[in-house]
């Protein structure tokens, strides 16, 4: 089995995702043996934002950091894990909210396909980038 | 995002402001859309734009070199560094350039700062007769920012923090270095240098605010010359936007001492400008403050202001723009700076209104309080796009959380101070 | 000359009635001979003229016998300047303006005729003309309950005339010494004994109904809050000053001895006059009506300028009509001001009206002036007629005056009372669409403050008229207790060293 991020490369969908994982510096934190849970938001999610909001958070990379924490929860939980629970705390700090009943959704995002079993963690995809609040 | 009708109807909400909910989720704003409307905030919102032009120059001054000058007379008096500093959002050089106008001090601010109303005199007395920016304005806004908590975002609690208290003893020594008098009542008091450190993380926090907000304004006053605005949604779209695009503007305060810059919060704590300023500057600003005084009682036995800060409204969205005899109640000041800067359009439609020239600054008042609404509006817009859902989502579901959001915002207007009634018509004037 | 003070507003006032004059001429006309009298009253002021003396109706002793003396001449003058105020005051588009001015001018006669008058039936005959004009302009012209409240002042005002003319009747025709109504002749009249006694209460009924006092006040509210702004300010300003003025001349002047018997009572029914028009103020919740009640208690103090009846109570107490009547009128006039542009004159209704940018400024500026002056502030006409009055009645009446003293307090309280609520704090923007004063709308009122801070502050408008004749009024009393006699003396230096010498020359004297 891959890691988180050799699973996202092969996928395809997550090159916007691992270039700011990569200018965040979390690219060595996410191969780490962790294990993670990462709710993954899928391109169309980053190209969703108004322009220029991707660009201004890779000029900088402590606040593209912060935001990309908060889709990573310490600890590989799968969807019936997660669903446990109301809310979660994420690596950020701020918490997840995370909906019991059909269908699956974190926060404001609805995860596409669950429970991507990696090396070290899990993975979710969602169509939406999450932003604390 | 544009003003849609969503395919999945929910049935009529009924909250008391059921008619600006649902224009909000049409993807509206809380200001109705008609042309008076546009014509009206974009004026001010250039009048607003050239003292903010100045007001974040300043601020940014103050937190960076005036720092903590026991006697700052001239901390009003920015450097021609400063007034040349590059804004970000602006100039040829800019890497996210919001306004095609130049990065430099606006052309029409130098000229009032170097003319006033009285006419060309040294600087030095313009500013003693008061013909000036009102900065005063600026530092009653930090003063909001900085007094109220529980607005969200990190800022407040690393100020507490042994980190930024480790930063700031550094810069606190740095500065007063060779001054043992000063050295001394840090020693005797080492709690007062460190508050007014914070102090000066807010000035730097709000200029840095600002700094992004005065290149949109300008920017939307030069695209509504060219009639690029359809109504008052794509105005607020705009702001959205922006919003958007400069979230994630770190917020930092650095600080100048002698050939040292002390980074006293760095920007690699990760601050943005969305959670640690523009967040929190609403909520104080456009809705809490504080009662001016003279406006209120501030006697607790006599009950007039509340004891919860939440409570507190007295911010522009609640304003009486009628303070009797009131000079220096913050939003007065702002209102005469706002005077100096109207374009033409916007003097010609008062002129013909109400009491004409002698109200001006009542008419202007009223103006800037429904601009600032189209600003709140846009704020809340994109907090629901952040948050939560599409306007368009085809769930019921979600389509029932975006209501209960606007609802619960609109929840806020529901005191009788709340001016969210009277900007509905065009008669509030 | 003096004919002609009243032959002009008379035949104005037959033009009005007869002749359709267009347009603004009613207006002009009536603004000419106000003005025309005011100009006559001024030259006069320095060129005495004697009296006109002429048979009208021997039969009943009635002749045109005009003439002026300090106490007439400063009346008439008021007369004239609060007519050209009230026209002023007047909105341009009266309603049956014809009607209006002819009743206003013939108001101005009959006030103009009972001034100049110097015998007695022509005091009541003119006394008795300037009823039923004024009971019209309050019928016609007045608020909502206007119909009652010109009623109640017609029949108040019949009572008065009735008792007026049986007090004069009787004065002259009891009189030993023969029949006549010459001034002169009346005041050296001899009376049986007794006689002199229910002469005097009917005069006083007749006058106290007209000025009005305490407890004869029924009629003044209503009507002085029903009347509209013109008339209020003729009503308060000079019609009751009538009452004054027949106290004065008659009950002073011709009933001397009786007068001074009772004087103890009669000041002490003006220091109650004078409290209850200050306490009734303090509890109104309507701007006119509490203007009404400051009119009645400044009438108090000067029933007890009146009761001393010492020189300098006297002088005191031609000031405080002419300082009065000026601020009274110039108080309705602003009242009239504020209702006109914000619709109400409710105190609760109104707040922050001092607001420079949509409030009414101005008109707020002149009304603190105002009410300042009516509670007696230095630098103001009022302060100077209270100051010379409380001078005057305290070495004869020290406790009234102290009653008095607390009123003139009091009159404080309701004017700040009046202007905190009315004038400062907060102006409701849902309301706050008045249309800003024009300087035409303001000149009746800017006219009037200027007079009044130019009395305060150059005292000889109020007092160089008249020292001579109320000096003379004094002496003809009986003579008083000689404590008071010994500090007469020092009053006439404490004139002499506050008020400068009056420059006016020595006015004609009717005393032979």
């Amino acid at each position: 089995m891959a890691n988180i991020i050799e699973t996202a490369k092969g996928a395809g969908l997550f090159s916007t995702l691992l270039t700011a994982v990569e200018v965040a510096g979390l690219t060595g934190a996410l191969e780490s043996p962790g294990p993670f849970t990462v709710f993954a938001p899928v391109d169309d999610a980053f190209a969703a934002l108004p322009p220029g909001t991707v660009q201004t958070l890779v000029d900088n990379p402590p606040q593209l950091a912060r935001i990309l924490k908060f889709h990573v929860l310490s600890g590989a939980y799968s969807r019936s894990d997660l669903v446990d629970q109301p809310s979660w705390d994420s690596l950020e700090g701020a918490p997840i909210p995370i909906r019991c009943a059909e269908p699956f959704e974190v926060k404001n995002a609805s995860v596409v396909a669950a429970d991507i079993v990696c090396d070290n963690g899990i993975v979710h995809v969602i169509n939406r980038v999450m932003l604390p609040g | 995002m544009t003003v849609t009708t969503p395919t999945t109807v929910l049935p009529p909400s009924t909250h008391p402001f059921a008619e600006v909910v649902e224009r909000l989720e049409a993807g509206g704003s809380m200001l109705p859309d008609t042309p008076e409307n546009l014509m009206q905030i974009i004026g001010i919102y250039k009048a607003y734009a050239v003292p903010m032009d100045f007001y974040w120059r300043d601020l940014l001054y103050i937190a960076e070199r005036v720092f903590l000058d026991p006697l700052p007379a001239f901390k009003y008096f920015p450097s021609q560094e400063y007034l040349d500093l590059p804004n970000s959002y602006a100039g040829d050089d800019s890497k996210l350039r919001i306004w095609r106008g130049p990065a430099t001090a606006h052309p029409e601010l130098l000229e009032f700062m170097a003319k006033g109303e009285t006419g060309k005199l040294p600087k030095l007395l313009h500013h003693l007769w008061h013909d000036r920016i009102n900065m005063e304005f600026a530092e009653a806004c930090m003063d909001a920012m900085f007094w109220h908590q529980g607005m969200g975002g990190r800022f407040y609690d690393y100020l507490e923090s042994d980190v930024y208290k480790a930063n700031a003893e550094r810069a606190i020594l740095a500065y007063f270095k060779g001054n043992p008098l000063m050295l001394g009542l840090h020693k005797l008091f080492p709690e007062m240098f460190l508050e007014q450190v914070r102090k000066m993380s807010y000035y730097a926090n709000l200029g840095l605010f600002w700094e992004v907000m005065a290149p949109v304004f300008f920017e939307m006053s030069d695209i509504y010359d060219e009639g690029g605005f359809s109504g008052v949604p794509a105005a607020m779209d705009f702001l959205v936007n922006g919003i958007f695009a400069v979230a994630g503007r770190p917020i930092y305060h650095h600080v100048y001492i002698g050939e040292e810059c002390i980074e006293i919060i760095p920007k690699s704590e990760g601050f943005t400008w969305l959670y640690e300023a523009a967040l929190p500057y609403v909520e104080a600003v456009f809705y809490r403050t504080a009662p001016f005084r003279g406006t209120k009682s501030y006697n607790a036995q006599a009950g007039q202001v509340p004891s919860e800060q939440a409570e507190f409204h007295y911010g522009i969205l609640y304003a009486d723009v009628f303070p009797v005899g009131s000079a220096g109640i913050p939003p007065t000041l702002l209102m005469q700076d706002m005077l100096h800067f109207l374009p033409q359009y916007l003097v010609d439609l008062y002129r013909s209104h109400k009491r004409g020239e002698d109200d001006i600054l009542v008419q202007l008042g009223i103006t800037f309080q429904r601009s600032m609404y189209n600003v709140t509006s846009a704020v809340i817009q994109a907090l629901r796009c952040a948050l939560l859902f599409p306007l368009d989502d085809p769930d019921p579901e979600h389509l029932k959380a975006n209501r209960a959001f606007f609802e619960a915002q609109m929840d806020r207007f529901l005191r009788p101070e709340a001016r969210l009634r009277d900007v509905q018509t065009q008669d509030y004037r | 000359m003096l004919l002609t003070l009243l032959l002009l507003p008379l035949a104005a006032v037959l033009l009005l009635c007869l002749a359709p004059l267009p347009g603004p001429w009613p207006r002009r006309l009536a603004v000419f001979i106000p003005a025309v009298q005011l100009l006559q009253v001024l030259w006069l002021a320095g060129h005495p003229v004697p009296e006109l003396r002429r048979a009208w109706l021997p039969q009943l002793g009635l002749e045109l016998h005009l003439g002026l003396d300090g106490l007439s001449l400063p009346l008439a003058g008021l007369t004239a300047l609060l007519t050209l105020m009230a026209v002023f005051a007047t909105p341009i588009a009266q309603p049956r303006r014809r009607l209006f001015y002819a009743m206003v001018l013939a108001t101005n006669v009959g006030l103009v005729g009972a001034f100049l008058a110097c015998n007695g039936l022509l005091f009541v005959l003119a006394y008795e003309i300037t009823l039923i004009p004024t009971t019209l302009l309050v019928a016609v012209w007045g608020g909502e309950r206007r119909a009652t409240a010109a009623i109640r002042y017609l029949m108040y005002g019949a009572v008065s005339g009735v008792a007026l003319l049986a007090g004069v009747l009787a004065l002259a025709l009891l009189n030993t010494n023969g029949f006549s109504f010459a001034y002169a002749d009346l005041a050296q009249a001899v009376l049986p004994p007794g006689a002199n006694r229910w002469i005097l209460g009917l005069l006083l009924l007749a006058f106290g109904l007209k000025m009005p006092i305490f407890p004869l006040h029924g009629w003044q509210p209503l009507t002085y809050s029903q009347a509209s702004t013109p008339v209020a300010m003729q009503l308060a300003g000079v019609v009751s000053k009538l009452g004054a003025y027949g106290l004065l001349r008659f009950g002073v002047g011709m009933l001397g001895d009786t007068w001074a018997a009772w004087s103890p009572a009669i000041a002490v029914v003006g220091t109650a006059s004078a409290l209850y028009g200050a306490l009734n103020a303090i509890a109104q919740t309507d701007m006119r009506r509490l203007v009404a009640f400051s009119a009645l208690g400044h009438m108090g103090l000067l029933v007890l300028a009146m009761a001393a009846a010492t020189p300098l109570s006297l002088q005191g107490a031609v000031a405080q009509i002419l300082a009065q009547g000026m601020i009274v009128a110039l108080l309705f006039c602003l009242v009239g001001k504020i209702e006109a542009k914000t619709g109400t004159t409710e105190i609760a209704a109104l707040s922050g009206l001092m607001n420079p940018g949509r409030g009414l400024p101005f008109t707020l500026g002149l009304f603190l002036l105002a009410l300042m002056a009516a509670a007696g502030v230095p630098g103001q006409a009022g302060f100077l007629a209270e100051m010379v009055v409380f001078q005057g009645s305290w070495p004869v009446f020290p406790l009234p005056t102290l009653g008095c003293l607390l009123a003139s307090g009091l009159t404080a309280v309701y004017a700040v009372r009046l202007f905190n609520r009315v004038g400062f704090g907060r102006l409701d923007n849902k309301t706050a669409d008045y249309v800003s004063t024009t300087w035409v709308e303001r000149l009746p009122a800017l006219a009037l403050s200027f007079l009044v801070i130019l009395a305060g502050l150059w005292p000889q408008i109020l007092l160089g008229w008249s020292e001579d004749t109320t000096s003379a009024l004094a002496l003809s009393r009986p003579p008083i207790s000689a404590m008071a006699m010994a500090s007469l003396p020092a009053q006439s230096q404490l004139i002499a060293t506050l008020l400068p010498k009056p420059s006016l020359p020595a006015l004609l004297d009717l005393r032979p």
